[in-house]
């Protein structure tokens, strides 16, 4: 299954190191493919080091694209973590 | 090297920073990543080549863990979670299959293959227009700078632990190279760069690590087996000490040892002097974990805790809740003794990337401390009702750096009082008002302090940038060193004004710079009319023992004989003719 879902980023700071770290938590054992576009780049959302290569500041608007088994899940995860600006 | 230089006695003098004898043998700490051969890997070696790299990566990740656990267990929240990122950079992908595909690919050795994909990496970062975003790239030089270290085995990348009795020797160090630095086996530093207000050597006087900067010497040649005597009094390094040298400085080490034994038993003994005048001695801090040494040398409180250190190094502000937790921690630690918390005092040599995305060319005279949290009224209320909470839990008090106009006090409070409303609103009550200090470390501010004593609860003088300010002298550059001078007519002048406006209304003014902890200061400032002395823990015994060994009738005296003195060069040599007379067993400072 593929789910495709545009997200803001409401943190103060953008997607910065811990934003960046708890996405990579959050998908270290999930089993599907996830990637985000911006500004026409799209990146592995499992690599730390890409989110950040992004530079996406507050009120960017990012593309999610979930694919494998358990995408529904993981699209909800996610989605709920960018509203709650991860925690932060 | 001719055989001869290995056994001669050479003298070198470099600019002291912080004060000690060492002897002891030289380890050489290099950051130096140019001498990385690169050399093609036999096809059947590639398998031990990845390897290699893999064990690299995960000694380092079992390095960076354990850091981890060592913060949070100190309760460093911030730290713990920029370790936790970086635990995840070196299990990504990029850094793991790519750099191994690099490997293979090319057939080049791994040190030259993981450089390869780290420059790659340095390339994009700085393509980043966005400087906050930029400035993360640092995360992965620290990264990157350990794995190499394992990947060659022969440096080491931690002060933490390398053989007892040790003189490090660098071209320069960071703070967190001297952070980590073990003061029971580093006996010195010597360096060939590096300021004396830098933040490397502000951590060695901390820890009580002798430090001596420019040194010019070709040390990648000095005999690895040499003794070596530093003395950061006088900056004076000597190599292979003949005997008569080698015993001088034994005795004197010996005399200095147990000098600061006899003082570090002082912790019940009260700060006043032999007549009876007393006065509060507190404590500068920037962890909650320097308070231990506070209670134990019986500091009077926190004189000025450094809000912004907690933070620095992640390069991006907390939240109200986690700055809370931080403040409610020490506060709670305190046991009801009082502390002072300055607001952040960011700019200047200390950057946060993040805000400050504009360079400037003048950044001590540009958009630093209280400048920066007006024009950030949003970080700058977060912090306020982070310290509002905490002052439930004890004796609080809040600090606004460099201020220097009273419209700026005066904006300041009236944040305060904002985020004072914003918290009843939601129904937080706070016990009590805060008291509101005030800190003059501008030349204007010392000028008006009549005004703004009027407007404050107390003042703290900052000497280093008021004299820094007032002496038109950047204090981190070295060629300019002999020109910055606190002894300065004019700085003694400021200081007694700021006292006399103090007194005249009624408000305690605290010294919280570098002169409140040089002993040979401590009549002075009595004499002047101080009420308080804040400084760094570990300098309580031997300012305390400087304020008991005076009167406050001869300080007074003192002070107006400096007073009139017209020279930086008199009075410093008035202030230590005076501490060899008071204190004359104290080998640290008279020499």
């Amino acid at each position: 299954m593929k789910l495709i879902q545009k997200v803001q980023v409401k943190n103060m700071m953008g997607l910065h190191t811990r934003p960046a770290t708890a996405i990579v938590k959050m998908l270290q054992n999930s089993k599907c493919d996830v990637s985000f576009t911006y500004k026409k780049a799209t990146i592995n959302a499992k690599s730390i080091l890409s989110i950040l290569m992004l530079a996406a500041r507050k009120n960017s608007k990012i593309t999610i694209t979930v694919e494998g088994s358990d995408a529904d899940a993981t699209m909800e995860k996610l989605l709920i973590a960018f509203e709650n600006e991860f925690g932060e | 090297m001719p055989t001869k230089l290995k056994t001669q006695e050479i003298f070198l003098k470099g600019t002291p920073i912080s004060r000690g004898i060492a002897i002891g043998k030289p380890f050489f700490f290099s950051l130096i990543e140019d001498s990385n051969p690169e050399f093609t890997v036999a096809h059947t070696d590639i398998g031990n080549e990845i390897e290699r790299y893999r064990r690299a990566i995960s000694r380092s990740k079992e390095d960076i863990v354990l850091l981890q656990k060592k913060l949070e267990h100190e309760k460093v929240v911030e730290g713990a979670g920029i370790l936790e990122a970086q635990v995840h950079i070196m299990q990504d992908p990029m850094m793991t299959t790519q750099v191994e595909n690099e490997i293979r690919h090319t057939r080049k050795n791994a040190e030259s293959a993981f450089q390869r994909i780290m420059k790659q990496y340095q390339k994009k970062f700085n393509a980043i227009a966005d400087p906050f975003f930029r400035e993360r790239f640092k995360d992965i030089q620290d990264i990157s700078r350990r794995v190499m270290a394992y990947l060659r085995e022969s440096v080491r990348v931690s002060l933490a632990d390398i053989p007892p009795n040790s003189i490090v020797f660098a071209s320069d160090l960071t703070a967190s190279d001297t952070a980590e630095a073990n003061a029971a086996s580093v006996s010195a530093i010597v360096s060939e760069t590096g300021g004396s207000t830098s933040h490397a050597a502000i951590v060695a006087k901390a820890k009580g690590i002798p430090y001596v900067t420019s040194v010019k010497f070709n040390w990648k040649e000095a005999p690895k087996d040499a003794l070596i005597i530093v003395d950061g009094r006088t900056g004076d390094v000597i190599i292979n000490p003949a005997p008569e040298t080698l015993q001088k400085y034994q005795v004197l080490r010996q005399q200095l040892l147990t000098h600061l034994h006899k003082l570090g038993t002082s912790g019940s003994l009260k700060a006043e002097t032999f007549d009876g005048y007393s006065i509060r001695l507190s404590a500068n801090i920037e962890m909650a974990n320097e308070l231990e040494l506070l209670h134990q040398y019986g500091g009077n409180g926190v004189g000025l805790f450094r809000s912004e250190y907690i933070f620095l190094s992640n390069q991006s502000f907390p939240s109200e809740d986690e700055q809370y937790q931080i403040y409610r921690r020490i506060v709670e630690k305190m046991h009801g003794l009082p502390i002072v918390i300055r607001t952040f005092d960011v700019g200047g040599d200390k950057k946060m990337a993040n805000k400050q995305a504009e360079e400037e060319d003048n950044p001590f005279l540009g958009c630093r401390a209280i400048r920066f949290l007006l024009k950030e009224p949003e970080i700058f209320k977060t912090q306020l009702r982070a310290i509002l909470r905490a002052s439930a839990y004890g004796d609080v008090s809040v600090m606004f750096p460099m201020i220097s106009s009273l419209s700026e006090l005066l904006a300041a409070k009236s944040i305060l009082k904002e985020a004072q409303k914003e918290l009843s609103k939601k129904g937080v009550v706070i016990p009590k008002p805060l008291r509101i200090g005030c800190m003059i470390e501008v030349p204007s501010a010392a000028i008006i302090s009549d005004l703004l004593a009027k407007e404050c609860d107390f003042l703290s003088i900052g000497t280093n940038d008021l004299v820094q300010y007032s002496l038109a002298v950047d204090r981190s550059n070295h060629a300019m060193s002999s020109l910055y001078t606190p002894t300065h007519p004019s700085v003694i002048r400021l200081l007694k004004l700021i006292v006399n406006e103090a007194n005249n209304h009624s408000i305690p003014v605290t010294v919280c710079g570098e002169v409140a902890a040089d002993p040979r200061f401590t009549p002075l400032l009595l004499g002047l009319g101080v009420h308080e002395l804040s400084v760094a823990s570990r300098y309580i015994p031997l300012v305390k023992n400087a304020i008991r060994s005076t009167s406050i009738v001869a300080a007074s005296r003192l002070a107006e004989k400096a007073l009139i003195l017209p020279t930086a060069y008199e009075i410093e040599e008035l202030l230590n003719q005076e501490y060899r007379k008071n204190v004359p067993e104290d080998c640290f400072y008279n020499c």
